[in-house]
């Protein structure tokens, strides 16, 4: 499955795309988590019997660039604006996981026009005094093992597209994760919780019910903030539900959100 | 050569097994560990040291800036800086530095360091630093990503309000102000300004760029910093920049006695108490602090050093495990009588085109008295005799009037 890489302003996207258009479905824009795109992971392809599902990766991170010119969340959010006007379909369904959840959330809250449905996968964005998130960026590696998975064996085996070499992964997982601090440096707060009353589309929160990056309390309080939302909350998951319990995360999301 | 007194203000009193419990001494330092009313007795002893440095003939007295940490109990180097600028006569006051990132608005530092330099009658020296990461990421939480934006937006403002005669209006990225007008304005117009770096390129633009000083602050001595330093000069030439070696400064602990066997009966635990005790993990290296270029160069630096300094070696000497005389023999530190200081000192400045040299005469839990009699040998029999390393280069990167009073003790 290679990317294609589409230019967009000054800005180089590479985005795999799964599936082929559905009549009358618009496709799904997947937004990928803190970490980095998980590339053509078992859980896009299978979402793509559904609709097409189209997967960018975020500037700053991988081979994406135009990451100078984002200088907050509004300039993120603009930057997916175009590319969904570039696309020209109209609305998307709109899927973001962890700091791609902020993303989503945003975008679905800002520009609602462009927004169907909304699903929220272990998303960043909110910030709680009673359940606080632990801090990502100096997690050794088998404590954010043990925070991102109920099962730490998954530790290293999720679908990523960090190359394998040891040291080559070090320096391209180092590169997206400075791209995340300009979101999530050092609380993973900015202002999104004013602004989640304003998303209109219908909205499900899934949660891995042992994420130890994003307490799950976020999951009822994202639901809470938005209009239009419930909770589905995935046992035996932690940060990445999708990989971790990917049947039962699919049987959560078939059931869209209305 | 110049000669520069300081000292990373380290807290003496903590417990023996203090690195062995595994928490960092930065960051999050449990608090319990630092008795206020002993912080105020060590602040006054610091400023007796930095007093006698004056008399002793040194050129600078520096400061530097440092947050939640042990390791240098300074969170406002103006203020120490305050304190010498009132009651020396004759030293350059090196702030080096204020971390500008940190300032808000940054026209603080300018306002600050404007009264600094009225204070002291022109003596002072502006240095402007990033952070280290512990400072400005973690204990202050900028966005690694946004501490150099930040510092180089911060470095405009403040040049211009020292510079500009009328009002003027900042529109930045980070800071916006409708009337910048700047009371009081520096002496000097404007002081000489350093920048200190750990090996980033682009710090090596900016001051080649600007004809800046720069400092290269670490506590590794001249094995670890030879192929950096090395490096720099040659990047240096390449970019068509300033050679002049008084636009190098670099920092030395130096241990100095009567005898070789004094020193090591003086020194060798407040040296182990030093590195021992400077515990940065896991707040050292945040994703995006340091560009991936600079990353690569840095450890390509290090890699051609690894025959005069392996990578245990680094390790065994962060963790107090060396010997006295190893440390010495492996750079980290310059021991001994003045006549044996003198010779590697000239050694290293050689080697390094260094002209400026930052001396760590106090480390650690050193005691006062050994502190205080270093200082009186490097600055009265190790200095002079120095004197001539570079004499024939101009320095523009000291205050004026620091350079003519030196200029006057000596004739």
């Amino acid at each position: 499955m290679t990317p294609a890489i589409l230019t967009l302003g000054a800005a180089r996207v590479r985005v795999w795309q799964f599936g082929a258009p559905h009549p009358g479905q618009p496709p799904l824009l997947y937004l990928h988590g803190f970490e980095a795109h998980p590339g053509p992971a078992p859980f896009l392809i299978r979402l793509a019997r559904q609709q097409e599902v189209w997967a960018p990766e975020h500037p700053g991170y991988g081979e994406s660039s135009g990451f100078e010119s984002i200088h907050d969340v509004t300039d993120l959010v603009l930057h997916y604006r175009r590319l969904i006007e570039h696309w020209g379909v109209g609305r998307v369904d709109l899927m973001g996981h962890s700091l791609g959840g902020m993303f989503a959330a945003e975008i679905a809250a800002l520009c609602p026009h462009l927004v169907r449905r909304l699903v929220l996968v272990d998303a960043y964005g909110l910030w709680l005094d009673a359940h606080p998130a632990p801090d990502p960026f100096v997690m050794p590696a088998e404590a954010l093992a043990r925070a991102k998975f109920a099962d730490p064996g998954w530790a290293g085996r999720e679908p990523t597209t960090l190359p394998e070499d040891a040291a080559a992964r070090a320096i391209a997982r180092t590169g997206n994760l400075a791209a995340a601090t300009k979101f999530m440096w050092p609380v993973a707060d900015r202002g999104l919780a004013r602004r989640l009353p304003f998303v209109h589309a219908p909205t499900l929160v899934v949660h891995g019910a042992a994420d130890g990056l994003v307490p799950p309390a976020h999951a009822e309080a994202f639901a809470r903030l938005i209009p239009a939302a419930r909770v589905a909350m995935i046992p035996n998951a932690g940060h990445l539900p999708m990989v971790e319990q990917e049947d039962a995360f699919l049987a959560a999301v078939a059931d869209p959100p209305r | 050569m110049k000669f520069h007194w300081f000292a990373e203000v380290t807290y003496p009193h903590l417990p023996a097994d203090f690195r062995a419990r595994g928490t960092p001494s930065w960051v999050t330092m449990p608090a319990s560990l630092a008795d206020p009313v002993k912080c105020g007795e060590m602040y006054r002893m610091f400023i007796r040291l930095m007093q006698q440095a004056d008399r002793d003939g040194f050129d600078g007295l520096a400061v530097n800036e440092h947050h939640q940490t042990s390791f240098a109990v300074t969170p406002s180097p103006n203020l120490l800086a305050a304190s010498l600028a009132g009651s020396t006569q004759n030293a350059a006051i090196l702030v080096i530095g204020d971390s500008l990132a940190l300032y808000n608005p940054p026209t603080r530092v300018a306002e600050e360091m404007a009264y600094l330099d009225c204070l002291s009658g022109g003596r002072l020296i502006a240095g402007f630093v990033f952070g280290t990461s512990m400072d400005s990421t973690f204990a202050y939480g900028f966005p690694p990503v946004e501490v150099r934006d930040r510092f180089h937006e911060a470095r405009q403002l403040i040049l211009r309000a020292w510079a500009e005669r009328d009002p003027f209006v900042f529109n930045g990225r980070f800071t916006k102000l409708r009337y910048v007008n700047i009371w009081p304005r520096p002496v000097q117009a404007p002081p000489p300004i350093w920048v200190p770096g750990s090996g980033s390129v682009e710090t090596w633009d900016l001051v080649t760029d600007h004809d800046y000083c720069y400092g290269h602050l670490s506590f590794s001595g001249l094995y670890s910093a030879k192929p950096m330093v090395d490096a720099y000069w040659e990047y240096v030439a390449q970019r068509g920049g300033n050679l002049n070696p008084h636009r190098m400064a670099f920092t030395q602990l130096i241990c100095c006695a009567d005898t070789d066997a004094a020193a090591e009966a003086q020194y060798a635990e407040a040296v182990r108490y030093f590195y021992r005790n400077n515990v940065q993990d896991p707040f050292l290296a945040p994703p995006g602090y340091t560009s991936l270029k600079s990353v690569q160069a840095i450890a390509a630096n290090r890699k051609k050093g690894e025959s005069k300094l392996s990578p245990e070696d680094r390790v065994r000497a962060s963790k107090g495990e060396m010997s006295f005389w190893e440390y010495d023999e492996k750079g980290y530190i310059i021991a001994g009588t003045p006549e044996r200081v003198r010779q590697r000192l000239r050694e290293l400045a050689t080697d390094l085109r260094i002209g400026q040299l930052i001396a760590c005469l106090h480390m650690g839990d050193l005691p006062e008295d050994v502190a205080a009699h270093n200082t009186r040998l490097v600055g009265r029999e190790v200095a002079p005799h120095l004197r001539d390393l570079w004499a024939d280069q101009p320095d523009h990167w000291t205050p004026a009037v620091c350079r003519a009073r030196a200029a006057e003790l000596v004739a």
